[in-house]
């Protein structure tokens, strides 16, 4: 994969870089800086893009706005975010147009290169992968979601994490028959009808970020 | 109606001098026995006792005056030493007890005098008027209104004169001589500028001591959470990783344990880091700022919370930003966890140089800040910072109000 990595820590853009081409990709540019972001991947048209939330001038979220900003200059193009903490409030805003392609992890899961990779794919494949940690910050919501069984909110978790069927069967150890009863019931319990046009599974997890954001 | 009104406010002014009587009588008394006061409060024990009444009697009159002022007189604080040698000079050096018994001695004549005047002028009035009805049953130039009354046309003019002449007084002289009364109170039992600026010196540099302590239980707790979490944690995975080097060869298996043992140490320990960063500075906080900050907090609540910020852009100190977001982030997690309440407000605002912050709910309150963390964290971190707590719970339904106010810099 042709990927651009925005991230101005020399340390964790070399580590980045190393584990990257480790696994077979190809780091085509570099941005040090939140105002190079949009111009480096009009330039390179990667495959994605992997970009920090701080960057300079500012420190504060301009990796968040690039990304925002490069979802409506490039549709379509897969970016996956990371930061050193997450918040649920960026993942919302990040999601608003549209859970395909996105990714909010948090950079510690870089150390789990295998699953970092996964999900790195997935996002690539226009597929949706949020920080178990954010998930577990929207759980803690309200209304519809009080209405799921304890078994239930498992299943919409590893679902909102961006995982499918046979991982979620795996991971919960059981068949993927029950998981696919349990993600109807969800469906049914917020709401979803199935004739609607959209990828139920998305609009599951956006519903329960939008009910507070 | 204007003359009317002028009655009125004549007669309320009359009332309150008369009711002045209250501690007028109290003065007086207190003026005869001043001489055996004194030398009582010359012997150690006995002083704070005599002050302690006349300041009870000038607290009658400092509330009496909002009447006329609008606004009670504020009471200047008493010295409040450690100990009863102390407290002796204290007393004999405070301006605050001078005063009171200069008050004391000024009103107990003042008072009396104006009291009765005033009654007797108002009294003078209907006598003159029912003169000309009765100066015959005397013998001529017995009674009289200005001037001794002989004849009947004096008998006329002389007393109406009288009676309207009075009038007129009463009506320009009552409410000055009320208001004179509450000013001389105003002026001799209200704190003087030094007493305040002495008072207010007092009480900054007892919360500055209490902030300069909160402040460094505060530095404690972040040195413990990162001495014993997060460097534990690192150390325990470099031990880890030492040991991997060290069997590597002879026993890759373990050694490759030891790896991923190491690297489960560190993502506890980032974790654990993460914790400490937010509670010295949430980033959220750099990022979006105090509003921005309150707002993502609320959305991630389990019941409906209300933001109200009505001037956002307004930038405090970061340690004063970092103790409101604490304090919001804690009292809502309060409102989830103890009070049951459907709903919740946020209110941001700044009063002066404080930022205000207040957050209500419609629970069922009697939340009690000696027991659990969560109100007495909040105390703690906003006391450290020279702010002020107030928590509002009854359990009369009527919800839970934590109110704080943080000096906001200048």
């Amino acid at each position: 994969m042709r990927l651009v990595i925005a991230e101005d820590n020399v340390l964790l853009r070399e580590g980045l870089q190393l584990l990257l081409t480790t696994v077979g990709h190809e780091v085509v540019a570099v941005a040090g800086s939140g105002p190079e972001v949009v111009p480096t991947l009009l330039e390179h048209r990667p495959d994605a893009a992997i970009l920090d939330v701080r960057l300079p001038p500012g420190f504060r979220d301009e990796g968040l706005r690039a990304a925002i900003q490069a979802r409506q200059l490039l549709p379509g193009l897969p970016i996956l975010v990371l930061s050193q903490y997450v918040e649920e409030t960026y993942a919302a805003e990040l999601l608003r147009d549209g859970a395909a392609g996105i990714g909010y992890l948090l950079k510690d899961r870089v150390a789990r290169v295998s699953e970092f990779q996964e999900a790195l794919e997935r996002v690539a494949a226009g597929g949706t992968a949020l920080d178990p940690e954010v998930v577990s910050q929207l759980l803690t919501r309200r209304d519809p979601l009080d209405s799921l069984t304890p078994r239930e909110r498992e299943v919409l978790a590893l679902m909102a994490q961006g995982l499918d069927n046979t991982t979620i069967a795996t991971t919960l150890v059981i068949t993927e028959r029950s998981v696919s009863k349990h993600i109807t019931n969800i469906f049914q319990k917020l709401g979803l009808p199935p004739d609607e046009a959209g990828d139920r599974r998305v609009r599951a997890v956006l519903a329960f970020l939008e009910a507070g954001a | 109606m204007k003359i009317r009104a002028a009655f009125v406010r004549a007669l309320r002014a009359t009332w309150y001098l008369v009711a002045g009587l209250r501690t007028v009588l109290p003065a007086l008394l207190g003026v005869c026995l001043l001489p055996l006061a004194l030398l009582l409060a010359f012997g150690v024990p006995g002083l704070p006792w005599v002050a302690g009444r006349i300041r009870v009697l000038t607290n009658i009159e400092r509330r009496r005056a909002a009447q006329v002022l609008g606004h009670p007189i504020r009471e200047p604080s008493m010295p409040r030493p450690l100990n009863a040698y102390q407290q002796y000079f204290s007393l004999m050096r405070s301006s605050a007890v001078w005063r009171d018994i200069a008050w004391m001695v000024f009103h107990a004549f003042f008072g009396l005098i104006v009291a009765i005047v005033s009654v007797e002028m108002w009294l003078a009035i209907p006598w003159d008027l029912a003169l000309p009805f009765w100066w015959w049953t005397l013998p001529p130039g017995t009674l009289g209104a200005i001037a001794q009354i002989y004849t009947w046309p004096q008998a006329i003019v002389y007393p109406v004169a009288t009676a309207a002449g009075i009038t007129v007084v009463q009506l320009w002289l009552q409410p000055r001589l009320a208001r004179f009364q509450a000013w001389y109170a105003e002026r001799l039992l209200g704190p003087t500028r030094r007493t305040e600026l002495a008072a207010r010196v007092e009480s900054l540099t007892e919360t500055r001591a209490q902030a300069l302590e909160a402040h460094g239980a505060e530095l404690r707790r972040i040195e413990r959470d990162l001495h014993d979490g997060t460097q534990a944690q690192l150390v325990g995975a470099a031990l880890r990783l030492g040991l991997a080097d060290q069997t590597f060869d002879a026993d890759p298996e373990g050694a490759r344990k030891l790896v991923l043992d190491a690297r489960s140490g560190i993502e506890d320990a980032l974790s654990e880091l993460r914790t400490v960063i937010r509670g010295i500075h949430p980033p959220i906080l750099s990022d979006r700022g105090l509003a921005g900050a309150v707002r993502a907090l609320a959305a991630g609540r389990p019941m409906p919370v209300t933001v109200e910020i009505p001037d956002p852009d307004r930038r405090c100190p970061a340690a004063v930003e970092a103790a409101a977001y604490f304090v919001v982030a804690e009292a809502l997690t309060n409102v989830a966890k103890h009070s049951g309440a459907r709903h919740a407000i946020v209110t941001l605002g700044h009063s002066g140089p404080y930022l205000t912050i207040r957050i209500r709910d419609d629970g069922r309150g009697g939340a009690d800040p000696t027991r659990g963390s969560g109100l007495a964290g909040i105390r703690r971190r906003v006391a450290a910072l020279d702010g002020v707590t107030r928590i509002d719970s009854r359990s009369d339904g009527s919800g839970t109000t934590v109110e704080v106010e943080l000096p906001c810099g200048v």
